[in-house]
């Protein structure tokens, strides 16, 4: 079982220290083309990869054109200091570009586009609703033979997965395709209407929209409550998530544990 | 710039149509999904309301709309299926491809690649759950079959032009009205309507839910003054905005039709299987009058601001707001 390392700023690249048990490094953003770390950053990302004589993963985010140039940017440096890195894509435009001129970089199909139902209000009706939708719930789209040819005609072998609160299961999904786990951060939405940008400015309340930010995201956590969700969601920047530090007893189905030290954003 | 509005039953299409509607959407629930799946939907909407109830009525339906080609686009949009359901989803396909519609609406990569090897006589659309937010995913899906594309919500019309502008000769149809939902449609896996309204806390959208809410880091209790407790209060007011309002209160893009006539976009949308047929009719009307306008007065840009807002108000009696626009853009927001 692979470990690997995922932080989404470079500053984090001190929880490696005093440490051999990570033989890869993710490093990116998944949720906002704002924080897309810079061309120098990824240089200085791979440069410590190096040094540690490790693997390493670049994580995209969905993008629209300004955040797609800025992840071409990123492909075109690491496809000419370190051809044959992984690529986490979470947006097929970014896939797209890589089949088209980064055939070296290795695309892996981000949790993003794995659309498994995440919202902890699921395991309310669980034992309630039938077991077809059980296994709906619990099954990828991977477990479709189409679905398996058709990454693997396009080179994708590697597929995210989050921890989900009602089990994740694997059989039927083949051995052709690799899974990875992220534990213990689960993304559950994600959104361009974020409101912790300009949360700490009260006259602004009501401004919803795709707005200018000061990446407040970086400073403020909040923590939402609700009985009827069985975890604490968190919002981190423009993003939902929940923590689920429980180890699936399907672990083995996974080559590949991502361990996020910190919510990635 | 052609009216995309959504049609729940055969009754319904003449009034729509005769309203100004120039293409439809809608879905269908059949009794063996829903003995497997209650409270998983085959297209986005939850049982109940907002479904046609068999494919008889929806060959009827798309016969009567065909008399004024209008075109009707069946909604086979979940997110992702697994292999045990697409005996039914292939089912379910060609059912309404027999019914005659003229396209699938569809948002899951998998059902694309197994609907385009099918090669069935029916155009297929990427609904907003395929998240096309640049055009490179937009040449990745016609690559793979598809002939038109719904926009996310999400995009400044800037972004939206260049997207189009740089977009690989594709129809774009964009939202325009209803339903502004708070997160990303193909990146939420929230599951709505887990109950009937019966249990409100499973039944009502997650995103608006009432939510105790703490703000992390604190200052420390013995450190907190009377300025941090206010300074909180009011960081987390803006984090309960969507409990305090519906997501449905008759949201509006309609200032933005003007860019969107320059932008060539093909289609704009209206939210709504499961509303009622007034409600329909009269966001239909709305659209119709102020693209017709566009069409035929020549206004400038700040007259059909004017004109769209006035209307809105007479039409909907609420102002503009802005956590209720779809491109706030146009209120003078920065960008």
């Amino acid at each position: 079982m692979e470990q690997a390392l995922f932080v989404s700023k470079v500053d984090n690249l001190k929880y490696f220290e005093d440490t051999d048990e990570f033989a890869r490094l993710y490093f990116g953003m998944e949720f906002c083309e704002r924080l897309i770390p810079s061309v120098d950053e990824l240089q200085e990302v791979v440069k410590f990869v190096n040094e540690k004589k490790i693997d390493f993963t670049l994580v995209t985010p969905y993008v629209t054109e300004d955040g797609q140039e800025r992840v071409v940017r990123l492909l075109r440096k690491l496809n000419d200091i370190k051809p044959s890195s992984e690529v986490v894509f979470n947006d097929w435009g970014v896939f797209q570009v890589m089949d088209e001129k980064y055939p070296d970089l290795i695309p892996v199909l981000g949790r993003l586009l794995n659309k498994m139902k995440r919202g902890p209000r699921l395991l309310n009706v669980l034992d309630k609703i039938p077991e077809e939708s059980v296994r709906y719930y619990r099954s990828p789209g991977i477990t479709v033979p189409k679905v398996r040819e058709f990454l693997l005609k396009n080179r994708i072998n590697r597929v995210e997965f989050d921890n989900l609160l009602q089990g994740i299961d694997l059989e039927r999904t083949g051995d052709e395709i690799r899974k990875s786990l992220y534990l213990p951060f689960a993304y559950i939405t994600t959104t361009r209407l974020c409101l912790t940008a300009l949360c700490d400015q009260p006259d602004r309340v009501k401004e919803v929209g795709i707005l200018p930010c000061g990446h407040e995201c970086q400073r403020y956590t909040f923590y939402l409550k609700n009985s009827i969700m069985t975890t604490n969601l968190i919002r981190k920047g423009n993003t939902i998530f929940f923590c689920n530090e429980e180890i699936p007893d399907n672990l083995n189905m996974f080559d590949r544990v991502v361990i996020e030290p910190e919510i990635p954003i | 710039m052609k009216i995309l509005s959504p049609l729940d039953s055969k009754e319904e299409v003449e009034e729509l149509i005769q309203a100004g509607a120039d293409e439809f959407f809608c879905g269908l629930l059949e009794e063996k999904w829903h003995e497997k799946y209650p409270v998983i939907s085959i297209n986005r909407r939850p049982a109940g309301k907002g479904h046609f109830r068999s494919f008889a009525d929806l060959k009827e339906a798309v016969m009567m709309a065909q008399d004024h080609h209008v075109p009707v686009y069946f909604t086979v949009n979940e997110h992702s299926y697994i292999d045990e359901q697409y005996d039914l989803v292939i089912d379910y396909v060609k059912k309404a491809v027999d019914a005659g519609v003229a396209g699938i609406i569809l948002a899951d990569y998998g059902l694309l690649t197994i609907l385009s090897d099918l090669n069935l006589p029916v155009n297929l659309l990427i609904g907003t759950g395929g998240t096309v937010f640049n055009s490179q995913t937009a040449k990745f899906y016609q690559k793979m079959g598809a002939s038109g594309i719904t926009l996310p919500r999400h995009l400044t019309i800037e972004e939206i032009r260049r997207i189009v502008e740089r977009g690989p000769g594709i129809e774009f149809s964009v939202f325009i009205i209803n339903s502004r939902c708070v997160n990303v449609d193909g990146f939420c896996t929230f599951e709505h309507g887990l109950s009937d309204q019966s249990c409100f806390p499973l039944y009502r959208n997650a995103c608006m839910l009432p939510y105790h809410i703490s703000l992390y880091p604190q200052v420390s209790a013995e450190e907190r003054d009377m300025g941090d407790i206010i300074r909180e209060h009011r960081f987390l007011e803006r984090q309960h905005i969507w409990e305090t309002v519906h997501v449905d209160d008759h949201p509006c893009g309609a200032c933005a039709l003007y860019e969107f006539r320059e932008i060539r976009i093909h289609g704009v949308k209206i939210v709504g299987r499961g509303n009622t047929l007034e409600r329909k009719v009269k966001d239909i009307q709305f659209l119709r009058t102020l693209i017709d306008r566009l069409e035929r007065d020549n206004l400038s840009l700040i007259d059909f601001r004017k004109s769209a807002r006035e209307l809105y108000q007479n039409t909907y009696s609420r102002p503009c707001r802005m956590h209720m626009c779809y491109y706030p853009e146009v209120m003078g927001m920065p960008v």
